[in-house]
């Protein structure tokens, strides 16, 4: 990738994007195409779409452990190798070294992290789920936190420009808890799940749908001319994708950003500090630190977009001190970092299912059951907590590993794990956690990284609501499982902590009131304007559903925003 | 030996917990969660080896498909133990492998190693601490390295590296798994 420093005279841009990932791609997308030139600033090492995906087309016999997580990769991935499967040898390299890039938990947080180009877009689970309108509005009816300066019609024609770039593939339902998308062809149901459908319909008047999923089932030209193609069911998305069949950064934005010419990309440097410009009262660039040598730069733009990541770029604005914010960037009300939020993970049900014998499935799908949320919604009231709680999960048929637990060894065992074994079914909740000032993360007084930036402290648990509806999570799982019909439902618990949800957010808020919010309607910073924090940084409460679409969303509409503003000579 | 000293010995040996099968992603987690005590110092002799040998081939047995030691499941064994796991199941795997000398596992013929075996695990069911047991180890182990190496998994499974297409479809008789 180009990068052209020379030609633009004191490194001046447009605008500066901080972050690659999901975020920040889609913020230099939006920015290149409506005519701005940017920089955009990643601060781990390059990673080429399709070039540097090594691990795509290796064969399971090619790694060494097989999968399995070993002692070396969780002793330096000793945050990220939390995660299922992410210690793994098909993945692990395209995680954060934890050890060189420490974070002290005085609570402990399962902080997941990618530094590369593209950042967590490239191993995220596509699931993508708009925001219902109640969403926007809890809060304000219930008296949680603050109200959301904006509501579901303000990003809904947004949602419908992300969906259409980034390729969704879903069923619509026609509910109003979980809105319908623009949609590429659904993925199907497997016999078994159909079979759970229709009960769940029957017995509790509970919808199911098949997951919606950023794989394209059925390119349109707006992917193919990025050379994307059809997804080919393999299910390895995490390696990174050779046919660029589901979305990230690497294979959506950042070349739609680069084919207009516009985008100049800085690898390896670490944004450690705003730059405040006391007298035209606004940010005038941002400071850098190469992370391989060490060495400091500085660039300037006219307008800067924060996509670190919503603890990064927490983090970025507390590091940012001046005579006018000395208390962190647009920190007046002292509300950056706090209110961090996550979906609680980790809990649900498993069950054996007879029967089915007859039915399979060639290829893999690379996508799950979805179950929207039901508590606290229509009817159902709930006393011991708030909010509500999706399930994922689906029915596959057992393989080999069947045979771990079971009886036998010897030719006979070995030749029955061969075949198929019996259909087996597992659900888990992504719960909705509440706002609440004293989860966050902060700055250490004392203690620096090796490049001399501030430590990253995090000070965030669960609270009694959280625990209460994890109860639940739990016994409607078994609840729903056995009304199926499936047999051995298992609960399952997994001793888990904030952060595993993988949907940080919330260390930036927007509101309304200068004094209790960071961001205004528009995600610019209250007491500065030409700063814009368009990730999950920005999020005033948490809905149940995975985040990314509705972080895109708020970042095509911030960009259009913001380029309208700069015409107008407002910004 | 006498049947129930074979009993008594095997029995003395299981110091772990039986387990039903979790997802390996969940010994993945836990595996990271775990006080890091280092283990980089395991290896085995050469008579432990041919006791590993001798029950991976047990568990799988060359029939007119390789089996375990055909496709190099022991030193796989070993070589896991060593980079995945950690000191308490590494002295879960030595103690089962000391009792296994003890009921002289080596000069048994394979009708009486069979029975040591089906012993064994039915004793493993029974074990209530924290580590994983000796047979577990070596079960998932064995299955892991010859389920997922190059000749194994072609002669058990139809492999399809790039499925391309998404399709519900009706079982065949005797068709064997899918595997990618
Ligand atoms: C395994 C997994 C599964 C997931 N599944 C889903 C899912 O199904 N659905 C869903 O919606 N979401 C999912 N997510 C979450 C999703 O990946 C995140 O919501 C999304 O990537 C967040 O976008 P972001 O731009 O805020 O941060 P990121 O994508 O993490 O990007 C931040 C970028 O900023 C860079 N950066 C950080 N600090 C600095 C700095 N100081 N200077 C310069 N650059 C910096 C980082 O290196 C990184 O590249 C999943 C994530 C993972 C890991
Ligand atoms: S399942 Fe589809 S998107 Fe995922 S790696 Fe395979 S081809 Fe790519």
């Amino acid at each position: 990738m180009n990068l052209n420093i020379k030609a633009n005279k004191n490194n001046t841009f447009d605008a500066i994007v901080v972050g690659s990932g999901m975020s920040g791609g889609f913020a230099a997308k939006e920015l290149t195409e409506r005519g701005l030139k940017v920089l955009m600033i990643e601060r781990g090492h390059e990673i080429k779409h399709i070039e540097d995906y090594d691990t795509a087309m290796q064969e399971p016999w090619d790694f060494e452990h097989r999968g399995k997580t070993t002692n070396l990769s969780a002793e330096e991935r000793w945050a990220n190798s939390r995660f299922w499967g992410l210690g793994s040898e098909e993945v692990v390299n395209h995680l954060t070294n934890d050890k060189e890039n420490p974070y002290i938990e005085k609570r402990a947080f399962d902080w997941i992290r990618a530094y590369h180009t593209g950042g967590k877009s490239m191993h995220w689970g596509r699931q993508s789920y708009r925001w219902g309108k109640h969403d926007f509005e809890s809060n304000a009816k219930e008296g949680i936190g603050i109200d959301w300066p904006i509501r579901y019609e303000d990003l809904e024609s947004w949602y419908t420009h992300v969906e259409k770039f980034v390729g969704i593939s879903g069923q619509k339902e026609g509910l109003e808890v979980l809105p319908d998308g623009h949609f590429l062809p659904a993925m199907p149901l497997f016999a078994p799940e159909a079979h759970f459908k229709n009960k769940m319909m029957e017995r509790f008047n509970r919808p199911v749908t098949v997951g919606r999923v950023a794989n394209l089932t059925q390119p349109q030209d707006i992917h193919i001319v990025l050379g994307r193609a059809s997804c080919q069911y393999r299910s390895k998305c995490q390696r990174g994708c050779p046919y660029g069949a589901y979305y990230s950064s690497l294979s959506g934005s950042i070349p739609a950003a680069m084919r207009t010419n516009r985008l100049s990309i800085l690898h390896d440097s670490i944004v450690a500090e705003i730059i405040y410009d006391e007298q035209k009262k606004r940010a005038s660039g941002v400071r850098i630190i190469n992370q391989n040598n060490m060495l400091t730069e500085e660039y300037f733009a006219k307008i800067i977009f924060l996509n670190a990541g919503s603890i990064n770029t927490a983090a970025l604005m507390l590091n940012s001190k001046s005579n006018r914010f000395q208390n962190g960037f647009g920190n007046e009300s002292d509300q950056i970092g706090r209110n961090l939020m996550d979906h609680q993970l980790g809990s649900g049900a498993t069950a054996s299912i007879e029967g089915f014998e007859d039915d399979y499935v060639y290829g893999q799908r690379p996508n799950a059951m979805y179950i929207p949320r039901f508590r606290n919604w229509g009817n159902d009231k709930q006393a011991a907590y708030l909010r509500g709680f999706g399930y994922q999960g689906g029915a596959s048929r057992e393989g080999w590993n069947r045979g771990v637990g079971a009886d036998g060894f010897g030719a006979d065992f070995k030749q029955g794990l061969t075949k198929p074994g019996a259909w087996a079914i597992s659900i888990g909740g992504f719960g909705e956690i509440l706002p609440n000032p004293t989860n966050r993360i902060y700055l250490d007084a004392e203690k620096k990284d090796k490049w001399g930036i501030p430590m990253i402290v995090t000070d965030a648990a669960f609270v009694e609501n959280d625990w209460a509806m994890r109860k639940d999570i739990i016994a409607s799982a078994v609840e729903m499982l056995e009304t199926a019909g499936f047999k051995n439902v298992t609960p399952y618990d997994r001793p888990t902590h904030m952060g595993l949800g993988i949907h940080d957010m919330g260390t930036a808020r927007m509101g309304r009131d200068p004094k209790t919010s960071v961001l205004n309607s528009f995600n610019q910073v209250h007491d500065c304007k030409n700063v814009f924090v368009t990730d999950g940084a920005a999020m005033t409460s948490a809905s149940c559903v995975n985040p990314s679409i509705t972080y895109m969303a708020l970042t095509a509409r911030a960009a259009d925003f913001a380029v309208k503003a700069l015409k107008k000579k407002d910004l | 030996m006498k049947r129930r000293e074979v009993i008594k010995n095997v029995a003395l040996m299981l110091g772990g917990v039986f387990s039903a099968p979790t997802l390996m992603a969940m010994d993945n987690w836990e595996n990271a969660t775990k006080p890091n005590i280092n283990g980089a110092a395991f290896s085995l002799t050469e008579t432990q080896q041919r006791i590993v040998a001798e029950i991976a081939e047990l568990i799988i047995p060359k029939t007119n498909t390789p089996g375990a030691k055909d496709v190099g499941v022991p030193a796989f064994i070993e070589m896991m133990l060593k980079d995945c796991y950690k000191t308490p199941e590494h002295q879960s795997f030595i103690d089962g492998l000391d009792s296994m000398g003890k009921v002289k596992f080596l000069e048994l013929n394979t009708d009486e190693r069979r029975g040591v075996l089906k012993l064994l695990e039915q004793e493993t069911k029974k074990i209530t601490s924290k580590t994983t047991p000796f047979w577990r180890l070596i079960k998932e182990l064995t299955l892991l390295g010859y389920f997922t190496s190059e000749a194994g998994l072609k002669a058990s499974f139809e492999y399809v590296q790039i499925p391309g297409k998404l399709e519900l479809i009706k079982l065949k008789p005797n068709q064997k798994a899918y595997a990618y």
